[in-house]
């Protein structure tokens, strides 16, 4: 008998399974039937247990006031000392609107972007240039932060940097770029542009890959134009793609990249810079302040994990597969 | 397809794995083994010193130890030393750079050995200078010997020639250093037809009480060392009119363009260059920087470099006094670990190898190498010796990190370096004059030996909001009343129990 091919609601055709096995049966059993299937599994479990679940232990020094002299474990509780000290702290709503302003210009500038260079690529016909090009804007995605930062003040410097000269010579105007906090967040969503949305795009020209191909023959005869083409088969053809980027970029959004931010920084934009992640690293790391950077870390989490599920929530809401 | 057993199958797995490792914590660390003494300390070379080195077998011979040193990166001293502090590999002894929360914490946990009664008994760890050991200390108590580092630095070095072409005299006055900037500026100092010269240089450096060039100009107004006694009490010096008045003299400055406009950003590694390229002409540093400067001068052309680079001591302020600036006279200190080292008896073994590495002998070794090697001794100075050897040059760059772990609390025990030419030797023993003079006037940090609790836990976010306030009012973003707002945000996000607990701390001790 021909397997049966089952069409999920995202529209990818998957192979059926063996039925489930009834529920009476004993874990047992149901180990040694699938034994192969969970040894596959198990070097995966174990990375995570070992590298990701089991270091959460730590996450206790957030109630605690941490000494590493004492240990984590003499070290006194302090319940949620921690957590009502940085609420009640100036730096908080300073830190979170940093924070989300900087995740969501990322995700309203960056992330569209990345889906407009994959559907350009995706469009040239040439089989050369297209790889060319697609090799070429791999590239700065290998660059440390470091380097586009020292890129960055090379280009932007007062008084000796190219872009200072053009921009300002453009506008007639003599803004200094790196130290005005005005400018802070342009330039930071200009690295992330220049560094990562070539890279992205990766993901995107797979999905663009498996779009049928007939459905564009048929469009073309119906007399669809290019754009029509994109709008109505592109688009739709990679939207469980999107969605499912969409919250996997949510997830990740208020990691906002501490390095990249930390070599922006200085004294006249640390007001729009400081964001959750290099405050922990200044109160925690540089200042031994363990406890308390990690209670705004595990708040950062917190409200990390609520974004992702939210994303999940709504995009099931409106009848698109989620991530789980 | 996951059945709620698998699932569980899955969550036992890891909390299995989370209980494994959750034990590792708990477990003893053997004996101290004591013929074997571990050290952590910072080097600022690119290479650390290899322990198959000469001055590394020198050391373990005049100590009789077996000496391990693991050398860290000077930049990122600070967040291994937390990270190590930590973990279970602690060192015997660690060296502190400076009096940071995180060591304060730990100590009062008892992580260290309280040496407050314990350094007298050895005749090499015996300060001449109990001021500098209370600043050192943590309110009163000795939790390290401190690295005596030379108290006096503060100078302004400009470039002479530009002087002398002028017919300017050398700054005296903070009005005079205005003078010199100004004229530096507009009166094309080079030469070269062009307006393209500016007065002073400062890089980055917005920290408050980092002997920074605002700092030593603020001390120079008469705000004080950080701390300052106004109406019987102990309060910021930044709480003074004299820190305002300090701040709108560097305004009118930069506003005037006899700064380098780019002040909040231009890299601090790169200070040099506008001198030694003859962009900006005057630089408000440490004395140890004139000799670089003249160094780099001889550099780049051998033929002619004297005369580039004078330079002054403090200034005097508007009140016509001269309130030097002065460094807390320590470079950090060594602290003894007290769950490397158990008893009283380990520790008198570990003292007494300190007192060792403070001899005279070993101060020689760390600071100038070894005689007849790489230097020889003439006038009672370290001349080095040229060409240099092999051996010699390891040597030479060895001693540049092993100089970290000198102690000298009893004054320097070392040779001075003897300069390599007459006019490098003058600019040296000028130096010396200078400062010892400046050290007279000296205005100290009286609230240095204390600590306040609330400080520790929230200092540094409390000191950030002054100092970028002084950048952003410096650099015209916010006028003199956001400065002072910015104080008084200070004060009420926890600066006020700060100054509480520093003048309680300093009634009790006066």
């Amino acid at each position: 008998m021909a397997a049966p091919v089952i069409e999920t609601k995202a529209g990818e055709r998957v192979a059926p399974v063996a039925p489930a096995p009834r529920k009476r049966r004993g874990l047992a059993v149901h180990l040694a039937h699938y034994k192969w299937l969970y040894l596959l599994l198990l070097p995966g479990v174990l990375y995570f247990a070992v590298f990701r679940y089991a270091p959460m232990y730590g996450v206790v020094i957030a109630f605690k006031d941490y000494v590493p002299f004492l240990g984590i474990n003499e070290s006194p509780w302090v319940g949620f000392q921690h957590f009502q000290d940085f609420f009640a702290n100036p730096d908080f709503g300073r830190l979170l609107g940093n924070t989300l302003i900087l995740a969501f210009l990322n995700l309203g500038i960056a992330f569209p972007l990345t889906i407009v260079l994959a559907l350009l690529l995706n469009e040239v016909r040439l089989s050369i240039l297209k790889r060319t090009v697609q090799t070429l804007v791999y590239i700065p995605h290998f660059l440390s932060w470091t380097i586009v930062a020292s890129l960055s003040f090379l280009l932007f410097a007062l008084d000796i940097g190219p872009m200072f000269h053009f921009i300002n010579g453009l506008l007639g105007t003599d803004i200094d770029f790196l130290s005005d906090p005005a400018w802070f967040r342009p330039l930071i969503i200009l690295q992330e542009i220049w560094k990562n949305t070539g890279w992205g795009t990766i993901i995107f020209l797979a999905a663009l890959a498996g779009v049928d191909q007939d459905q564009y023959e048929a469009a073309i005869i119906d007399g669809a134009g290019r754009f029509r083409r994109v709008w109505h088969i592109t688009l739709p053809g990679i939207r469980s793609t999107i969605i499912v980027m969409l919250i996997l970029a949510i997830g990740q959004m208020l990691n906002t990249g501490f390095e990249q931010i930390y070599l922006m920084t200085n004294a006249l934009n640390r007001g729009v810079a400081d964001v959750f992640d290099t405050y922990v690293y200044f109160v925690g790391i540089t200042q031994g302040a363990y406890s308390y950077s990690t209670a705004v870390g595990l708040f950062k989490s917190l409200v990390g994990i609520v974004l992702i599920f939210g994303t999940n929530w709504v995009a099931k809401r409106f009848n698109q597969s989620g991530l789980f | 397809m996951i059945t709620r057993k698998t699932s569980l199958a899955a969550a036992v797995l890891t909390a299995a794995a989370l209980a494994l490792t959750a034990c590792g914590g708990g477990s003893t660390p053997a004996a101290a083994d004591l013929s074997k003494v571990t050290i952590m300390a910072p080097y600022l070379e690119a290479q650390p010193p290899s322990s198959d080195g000469a001055v590394h077998q020198k050391l373990e011979e005049l100590t009789g130890k077996d000496v391990e040193i693991s050398w860290v990166p000077n930049a990122s001293y600070g967040d291994k030393q937390n990270i190590t502090m930590a973990s279970d590999d602690i060192p015997q002894l660690m060296v502190f750079t400076t009096k940071s929360s995180a060591f304060i914490k730990n100590a009062e946990a008892g992580a260290f050995w309280d040496l407050t009664d314990k350094l007298e008994k050895y005749p090499n760890l015996t300060t001449n200078t109990p001021e500098v050991q209370a600043n050192s200390s943590i309110n009163g108590k000795v939790y390290g010997v401190f690295r005596a580092r030379a108290a006096m630095r503060a100078a302004v070095m400009f470039r002479q020639d530009w002087l002398d072409k002028l017919g300017l005299q050398a700054p005296k006055t903070t009005e005079d250093l205005y003078k010199v900037a100004k004229a530096f500026t507009e009166q094309d100092p080079d030469g070269n037809g062009q307006q393209d010269t500016y007065g002073i240089t400062i890089p980055k450096w917005g920290g408050l009480g980092t002997n920074s060039p605002y700092d030593i100009i603020e001390e120079w107004y008469g705000a004080g060392n950080r701390w300052t006694e106004k109406d019987g009490k102990l309060v910021p010096s930044f709480e003074t009119d004299e820190f305002l008045e300090a701040n709108a003299f560097v305004k009118k400055m930069i506003d005037e363009g006899l700064v380098n406009p780019d002040f909040a950003t231009f890299d601090g590694t790169k200070w040099n260059e506008p001198f030694l390229n003859g962009k900006g002409g005057i630089i408000i540093d440490v004395d140890s920087r004139v000799s670089q400067i003249v160094n780099l001068f001889k550099q780049t052309n051998p033929a002619d470099f004297e005369n580039k680079v004078g330079f002054v001591g403090n200034l005097e302020g508007p009140d016509g006094e001269l309130h030097a600036h002065p460094t807390d006279g320590y470079g950090g200190f060594i602290a003894v670990s007290k769950s490397q080292v158990r008893t009283e008896a380990e520790l008198d073994q570990i003292l007494e190898f300190l007192n060792e590495m403070n001899s005279d002998e070993v101060a020689v070794l760390l600071n100038n190498g070894i005689e007849g090697v790489n230097f020889t001794v003439e006038d009672g100075a370290a001349k080095a010796i040229t060409p240099e050897t092999p051996e010699g040059k390891t040597i030479n760059a060895d001693v540049k990190s092993y100089a970290q772990l000198g102690i000298n609390v009893r004054g320097n025990n070392f040779y001075l370096p003897k300069q390599a030419s007459e006019y490098e030797q003058q600019v040296y023993d000028k130096r010396l004059e200078v400062t010892a003079n400046d050290l007279k006037s000296a205005v100290y940090n009286p609230a240095a030996p204390y600590v306040s609790e609330t400080y520790v836990s929230k200092g540094a976010q409390l000191d950030n909001i002054v100092s970028d306030a002084r950048i952003q009012y410096l650099a015209g973003q916010i006028d003199e009343q956001g400065l002072k707002d910015a104080i008084k945000l200070w004060n009420t996000s926890g600066g006020d129990k700060v100054k509480e607990e520093i003048n309680k701390l300093w009634q009790e001790n006066k």
